[in-house]
């Protein structure tokens, strides 16, 4: 790239960081003695400028075309070490930050005007606005550093931030007993994969001896390491699967996935964030931008496919029976960003970021709908306690189904284009990942739409007390333009797949030497059946799947019930989760609280008890002690005397 | 006999007095006039030894012991007067804070 394009893009990358910090600052700093209820501004300001400022990379890198994919632009030297390669503040761009940059500070600038009406009750800002849209903008803050960073180490830093933003914004409501424990959860759950990931990064040093990504993965692709010696299988291997251990915490994979549907206890508008543009996203992103070290341990592409494959179904399975509104949409993430890491693991990283990008629009718009009839129906989200809202609340309606659509796979929106993809590449690394794929897809669309009929169709039911009304025009905005944005968004990625193209530079020399283990993607090109006869597959089994949830859930709605009495048991293990709670439960949580039992036994009885008795000797000596200050004067003084007598007739004697 | 035993005998009288006075009486204006008669005494023996040895370094004792004593008297019946304004008595039982 010439230096004058570099140039803008450091600019530009400074502001895109900056822009949400000030936000976040001056929404917090200013907002509880001067902006009060307009400490919105700020965070919308902030977010907007990031947001501008990513457009501009986009075009910029866009403009710089394929043979300059990308920059790397140091920012500032710590100086830690002698050859000042380890340890820099600098950024990557390149394709693939351009489109998380966008995505990311794109839905979280609708997210955040979003939350301008609705953490207000009848206009009034409700406890903590200023609080709300300090961590919102502090929240793209840091998913922008993680994004932006062109070292492990500001991508850690982003990591931890985004993973402490999470903690906050979970826990805003911090009275709620629940909330403070969803926060706990959250936190803690994600710790266990960061601890996995930090190991990662140590090892990724102690082999290549930089953190610098560039340097890294040019290391990885040679086969050497830092000394020269060559990279061995095992070592990679290590590397790639402490890496996805980070990934597994953040993005809510199979084994720590246990905090996302917890994080529902936040304000809807911090799912949608979560869920849509920051935090879970950035496993998936960590992964594709890691893609030199997975590519190289086929272990490790087995592991993220399977993993990715096993979530994803496994969390549509629980999405079928769960009636909490955005339950059932967490799940789904966890089930989509399965999707992801499946993609990911078939050497389609490039599906999968395109997956992540359509998916940001309609999951964000079903949070941010869910989140509309939380705020008409008072607070209740359970799809058993209303119906027939299609009445009471038509635009939530509309882009709500638009959402549910996208999600559900229907041909011509953007879930479709970008979900049928990752399956194609599916079937061609495994018939059994793309058959879990295929099925787990038919799941989802079921249940997205068992949930949309379930809300919004039949006769008009709302909680009682409940004066139901459609939402103001700052929330329905962002609706509106994340609909247009589900239904369209999936078009750059089909027919000549300007998407693809366009990130193809970055995992092409990746990629390139994979291409002989028989995938098809971008380095074998697709026969015209196997890329439209999936397609028509998938398509079919969508709608199909969404018809049936019409025939159980509006045409014949005493079926479900049969069903469930018929299969009590399976319905029950879905009901709560596989008892993965449970297990965790039984398995860490307990012996893990009878070991601060025993702990708290100790520190009471042998320490405390040890103090006791180290302390009965002064106490005891001084039982003996205080009989001799009697408090009378003429006490003290006949002692003086007797002693005074006893030193003379001993002076004397002697 | 010593020419001194004399003064020495009423320095001692004076002080034993004193001090019995001291430690038997409760009333804290009778407990301060004893420490007046102890002080006496003990200026009669400096007077006393001063004259013996010829040399007037027990003279000058003396005088500070007076001067001591006069500002003593002034400060301590300052404090007896403030403690009987706390406690509206004048017997030293009634303080007895610092029992152990």
């Amino acid at each position: 790239m010439s230096p004058e394009t570099i140039q803008t893009l450091k600019l530009c990358g400074i502001v895109i960081l900056l822009a949400p910090l000030a936000g976040a600052i001056l929404s917090g700093g200013l907002g509880p003695v001067w902006l009060k209820s307009r400490a919105h501004w700020p965070a919308i300001w902030g977010v907007g400028t990031a947001c501008v400022c990513a457009i501009i990379v986009l075009l910029t890198v866009h403009g710089a075309g394929a043979e300059h994919p990308s920059a790397s632009i140091p920012i500032y030297d710590w100086g830690l070490d002698a050859a000042g390669k380890a340890f820099l503040v600098d950024f990557l761009i390149d394709p693939l930050t351009a489109v998380m940059l966008v995505t990311v500070t794109f839905i979280s600038l609708l997210v955040v005007i979003y939350s301008r009406d609705y953490m207000r009750e009848h206009g009034h800002p409700e406890r903590g606005y200023e609080r709300f849209f300090a961590y919102l903008a502090l929240f793209v803050f840091a998913m922008c550093t993680l994004v932006l960073g062109g070292n492990f180490l500001l991508l850690y830093l982003g990591w931890e931030a985004v993973g402490l933003c999470s903690y906050l914004l979970i826990g805003f409501y911090y009275g709620r007993p629940a909330a403070a424990a969803a926060a706990k959860k959250a936190f803690l759950v994600n710790r266990v994969g960061d601890f996995g990931f930090g190991l990662g990064i140590l090892l990724i040093y102690l082999t290549f001896g930089t953190l610098e990504y560039g340097a890294v993965f040019d290391m990885v692709q040679q086969g050497v390491t830092a000394s020269g010696v060559a990279l061995s299988d095992g070592r990679v291997t290590a590397i790639a699967l402490l890496l996805l251990c980070g990934a597994c915490g953040k993005s809510a994979q199979l084994p720590l996935h246990v905090w996302l549907p917890d994080a529902m206890e936040g304000p809807s508008p911090v799912s949608a964030l979560i869920h849509a543009a920051t935090m879970v996203t950035a496993g998936v992103f960590m992964v594709a931008r890691c893609g030199a070290i997975f590519a190289s341990s086929e272990t490790a592409m087995t592991v993220v496919a399977s993993i990715g494959a096993v979530t994803a179904l496994f969390a549509a399975t629980i999405a079928l029976v769960q009636t909490d509104m955005k339950r059932i949409l967490a799940y789904s993430t966890i089930s989509q960003l399965g999707y992801m890491f499946l993609g990911a693991g078939v050497f389609a990283a490039d599906s999968a970021i395109f997956h992540l990008f359509t998916h940001a629009f309609f999951k964000a718009l079903l949070f941010l709908g869910a989140g509309s009839v939380m705020h008409a129906m008072g607070g209740v989200i359970d799809v058993r306690r209303f119906s027939g809202l299609r009445k009471v609340l038509p635009w939530t309606f509309i882009t709500f189904v638009v959402g549910s659509m996208a999600l559900a796979g229907v041909p011509g929106l953007s879930g479709f284009f970008s979900k049928d993809e990752i399956i194609h590449h599916a079937f061609s690394s495994h018939w059994l990942l793309g058959t879990i794929g295929l099925v787990t897809a038919a799941l989802t669309a079921f249940y997205t739409f068992r949930m949309v009929f379930l809300a919004f169709a039949g006769p008009v039911r709302v909680p009682e007390g409940v004066h139901a009304h459609e939402s103001g025009g700052w929330m329905l905005l962002p609706l509106v333009v994340l609909s247009v944005g589900a239904i369209l968004a999936g078009y750059v990625g089909v027919a000549s797949k300007p998407f693809h193209e366009f990130l193809a530079p970055v995992f092409a020399h990746t990629f390139a030497a994979h291409g002989a283990h028989g995938h098809g993607g971008w380095t074998v090109e697709p026969t015209f059946w196997e890329e439209y006869g999936l397609m028509f597959v998938s398509g079919a089994i969508a709608l199909a799947a969404i018809a049936v949830a019409y025939v159980l859930y509006v045409r014949q709605p005493w079926i479900p019930g049969v069903i469930r009495a018929t299969f009590e048991g399976a319905y029950r293990t879905l009901w709560n989760k596989w008892y993965v709670d449970e297990l965790y439960d039984a398995v860490i949580v307990s012996p893990a609280r009878q070991l601060g039992r025993i702990a708290v036994a100790l520190d009471d009885y042998l320490i405390d008890g040890l103090l006791w008795a180290i302390t009965a000797v002064p106490r005891g000596l001084a039982l003996v002690l205080r009989t001799m200050q009697g408090g009378v004067m003429q006490g003290y003084a006949l002692s003086m005397v007797a002693g005074i007598t006893i030193v003379l007739l001993l002076v004397y004697w002697l | 006999m010593n020419p001194l035993s004399g003064y020495i005998v009423v320095g001692a009288i004076l002080f034993a007095l004193g001090l019995v006075g001291f430690m038997s009486r409760r009333n804290l204006i009778v407990i301060f006039l004893s420490t007046e008669v102890m002080f006496q005494g003990v200026v009669i023996n400096a007077v006393a030894f001063s004259r013996l040895h010829e040399h007037l370094e027990g003279q000058v004792f003396a005088l500070f012991l007076l001067v001591i004593a006069a500002v003593e008297a002034g400060l301590a019946l300052g404090m007896v007067v403030l403690l009987y304004r706390r406690r509206g008595t004048l017997d030293a039982e009634a303080w007895s804070l610092m029992r152990g």
